[in-house]
């Protein structure tokens, strides 16, 4: 008789265990419960209710993961640590010359400040911060989804379909109305790729190819690729707002990118080249919006939506002067080696930012900067 | 990452292993190597650290994570390296994130008192990583060159291009600015192929890079590719050497590839001799084994090797088995390109006011050829 209840409770954990794993295949946003392999971190955003996208250039992947962390923060704590990357190496017990902070996203319910580190020998790490704490985030048993960017096909199959739109490194990756966009370069081929991913990811893979350009200046094409970008609405219509690696700032009409389009871009502003813009954000306050860019040479760039909403040309004339810009107006905060930068909150950023003095800070903005 | 560890305990356990049949060893003064602090190698990494048990007495399991610490010697105390901890009878193993730094000191701290100390020696200079090829490998270059590939040994350091590669023209005068900064840099997936772009922003005539800046490089001029002997590898040993390649400019390629006039030489049938494609031009290095294939009559694939040939003037396919004799196809993904990235569609520098504009678009073209029977012994 014992033995008849105890194979009877074996079989009801049995239930349970397989109701659960049941409950975790068909779970929120497909995701399952599992490690995944990512070999690289190198872009990172937030999607709805603490998802965490990754984008992973060495398997040429992007990862979809919950952090459970998606609960409203009432009075969130400014971000503030001195010398992060000399806090960061002593935790992974290295030197600060053996890791790479790739990049840092904020996440919008929390507050927390993710970061992506990259260790000499390739291994990457998540760091998730909240005021001065710094605490890893494994990615060991977590419920997550992925989508190959590069799915390899074996050689007959790659013959037949010519699969050219691989990526060999993401620039950049952001989520937008259902939607993760993911800006890549081709390591070969001379060639930038731009996705438009439904999330949750599906089998069929039917994200948006494009091929995008801007007839900046002169008759020749760029197929340059993007370096970041954003998203904003402008004169009531969205806009994907993207910058190259050549500095100018190019809007895309969202309703535009669908699957094999070629989609011609419009230059609004040039802002120098010989710099490389890092990161664009959207910063609103008292109903006006603000697009927020870091660069590589310059200090960070405040470009008021309005300016870009009156400015309806598009930069067709070279700009002579060595180094000028032109276009639609911008400031210049007095803000300089800025090397991540998100959107905190709405007038708010989080900054990754080279101090005169050498020390590597990651700050919160003020609003003063508006 | 976490996952990495996972992937790693098998080799842990035959580690394990290994260590118990030295220590159990008759007659080896076991007890004494036991009461060290030994670090875990796996390969050339150091993967852990035993703290023996003698060195921890009391201390219990469920406290080992929080009064058992391994941190850099002299480092602020409240930040212990992280990782995990496996324990035994006889030691406690210390598992970073990421494996320790050659040349570093750690200390082993107990409720904040210090018990022992070690040091990760040095990599074996035997170990260094070296430059095995720049490419293209050819020394005259045309002056609209868009890639340079850097093949190495072992897989190196990331995002350290900008540190460790310069353009030198004639002797001294280094171009700055003359790579795409781009981060992450483009590395193949072991790591030992890095691709790096002259700033197509700057080749491509009349966008303002190239209007402001000017092509990184100018016909008819002496230059060096420097790489530098501080760039380690991805244990932390540098290369051996500085390494340079020299090389002239001559006239912009503003043509593609042209495969129909491509010179086709294949090999007797009944061997595996290599079938031989002239492309009398060199063409980018990493797409030539990428963009081509051959395919027999009925448009199977045949299994076998692409090598790019001297100066990647040339591509060699040796096939998996012997050739069969009668008519093959040679398929060429339109993305191969040349030195300049015109590619077998369109060249580099299209333009697109031009109201009669690139024709092709297609994915491949495909250039046939025949092998013969093999030819009969000889009497």
């Amino acid at each position: 008789m014992k033995k008849t209840y105890y194979l009877l409770a074996v079989a009801f954990a049995g239930f349970f265990l397989l109701a659960n794993t049941q409950r975790s295949v068909e779970g929120k946003y497909g995701m399952t419960v599992g490690s995944p392999e990512i070999k690289s971190i190198n872009s990172l955003a937030f999607g709805p209710e603490g998802i965490l996208f990754i984008g992973d250039s060495k398997s040429a992947t992007v990862f979809a993961v919950d952090t459970k962390d998606a609960k409203q923060a009432e009075k969130p704590a400014e971000v503030e640590i001195k010398n992060i990357d000399q806090k960061i190496a002593a935790l992974l017990g290295t030197e600060v010359d053996n890791i790479t902070i790739e990049d840092i996203a904020v996440n919008p319910a929390s507050k927390s400040v993710y970061l992506a580190v990259q260790h000499s020998d390739g291994t990457p790490i998540l760091f998730k911060i909240d005021g001065d704490k710094i605490t890893p985030v494994s990615t060991k048993n977590v419920a997550f989804s992925s989508l190959a960017l590069n799915d390899v096909p074996d050689e007959a199959a790659k013959d037949r379909r010519g699969n050219s739109l691989r990526v060999a490194a993401i620039s950049d990756i952001g989520f937008a109305d259902g939607k993760l966009m993911v800006s890549g370069l081709s390591g070969k081929e001379f060639n930038s790729t731009f996705r438009s991913i439904p999330f949750p990811f599906t089998d069929k893979q039917d994200q948006a190819s494009l091929e995008i350009y801007h007839a900046a200046h002169g008759k020749y094409e760029t197929l340059s690729p993007i370096r970041t970008f954003t998203t904003a609405q402008i004169s009531g219509k969205k806009y994907l707002v993207a910058s190259y690696t050549c500095t100018p700032l190019v809007l895309f009409p969202m309703d535009e990118l669908k699957a094999g389009k070629h989609v011609k871009g419009r230059t609004v502003a040039e802002m120098g080249s010989g710099n490389q813009p890092i990161d664009i954000v959207t910063l609103t306050k008292g109903g006006e919006s603000y697009l927020m860019m870091a660069n590589s040479s310059r200090p960070v760039f405040k470009v008021d939506y309005k300016n870009i909403e009156g400015y309806q040309g598009s930069l067709t004339t070279p700009v002579e002067e060595s180094y000028a810009t032109a276009g639609v107006d911008f400031v210049s905060l007095p803000v300089t080696n800025v090397i991540q930068l998100d959107k905190f909150d709405d007038s708010r950023m989080v900054l990754l930012q080279r101090r005169s003095n050498g020390s590597l800070d990651l700050w919160t903005s003020s609003e003063r900067y508006l | 990452m976490t996952n990495i560890k996972f992937d790693r305990i098998r080799p842990y356990l035959a580690y394990g292993l290994i260590l118990f049949a030295f220590t159990g060893l008759p007659g080896c003064n076991s007890d004494s190597e036991n009461d060290k602090i030994r670090i875990r190698w796996e390969g050339k990494v150091a993967e852990g650290v035993y703290v023996p048990r003698t060195l921890t007495h009391d201390l219990p399991d469920d406290s080992v994570g929080s009064l058992l610490k391994i941190k850099l010697v002299d480092s602020d105390p409240s930040f212990s390296i992280l990782g995990d901890y496996s324990e035994d009878t006889k030691a406690i193993l210390f598992s970073p994130i990421v494996p320790f730094t050659r040349g570093l000191h750690y200390e082993v701290v107990l409720r904040n008192e210090r018990i022992g100390t070690f040091t990760v020696p040095l990599a074996d200079a035997a170990d260094a990583p070296q430059l095995l090829g720049m490419f293209p490998s050819q020394d005259t270059l045309p002056e609209n060159l868009l890639k340079i590939y850097l093949r190495f040994s072992q897989p190196m350091r990331e995002g350290k291009s900008d540190e460790h590669v310069f353009l030198v023209r004639g002797d001294s005068d280094t171009l700055r600015g003359a790579f795409l900064n781009l981060q992450p840099e483009l590395w193949n997936e072991d790591r030992t192929v890095l691709t790096l772009w002259l700033d197509p922003g700057r080749i491509k005539r009349d966008l303002q890079p190239n209007r402001l800046l000017g092509a990184p490089l100018q016909k008819n001029a002496h230059y060096h590719i420097l790489v530098s002997n501080a760039w380690k590898d991805r244990l932390g040993t540098p290369l051996p050497k500085s390494y340079a390649k020299s090389f002239v400019t001559t006239v912009r390629d503003s043509l593609s590839p042209l495969p129909k006039n491509w010179k086709m030489v294949p090999p007797p049938g009944g061997t595996t001799q290599p079938f031989r494609v002239n492309f009398k031009e060199s063409l980018d290095y990493s797409l030539i084994t990428e963009c081509l294939s051959v395919e027999d009559e009925s448009g199977r694939v045949i299994k076998g090797k692409w090598q790019a040939g001297e100066e990647e003037k040339a591509g060699y396919f040796r096939p998996s088995e012997n050739w069969k004799a009668g008519k093959y196809v040679l398929r060429i993904r339109t993305v191969l390109e040349d030195l300049a990235g015109n590619n077998v569609n369109r060249p580099f520098d299209r333009d697109i006011t031009d109201q009669n504009p690139d024709p092709r678009s297609t994915a491949f073209v495909e250039v046939s050829f025949l092998i013969a029977h093999p030819t009969p012994p000889k009497q």
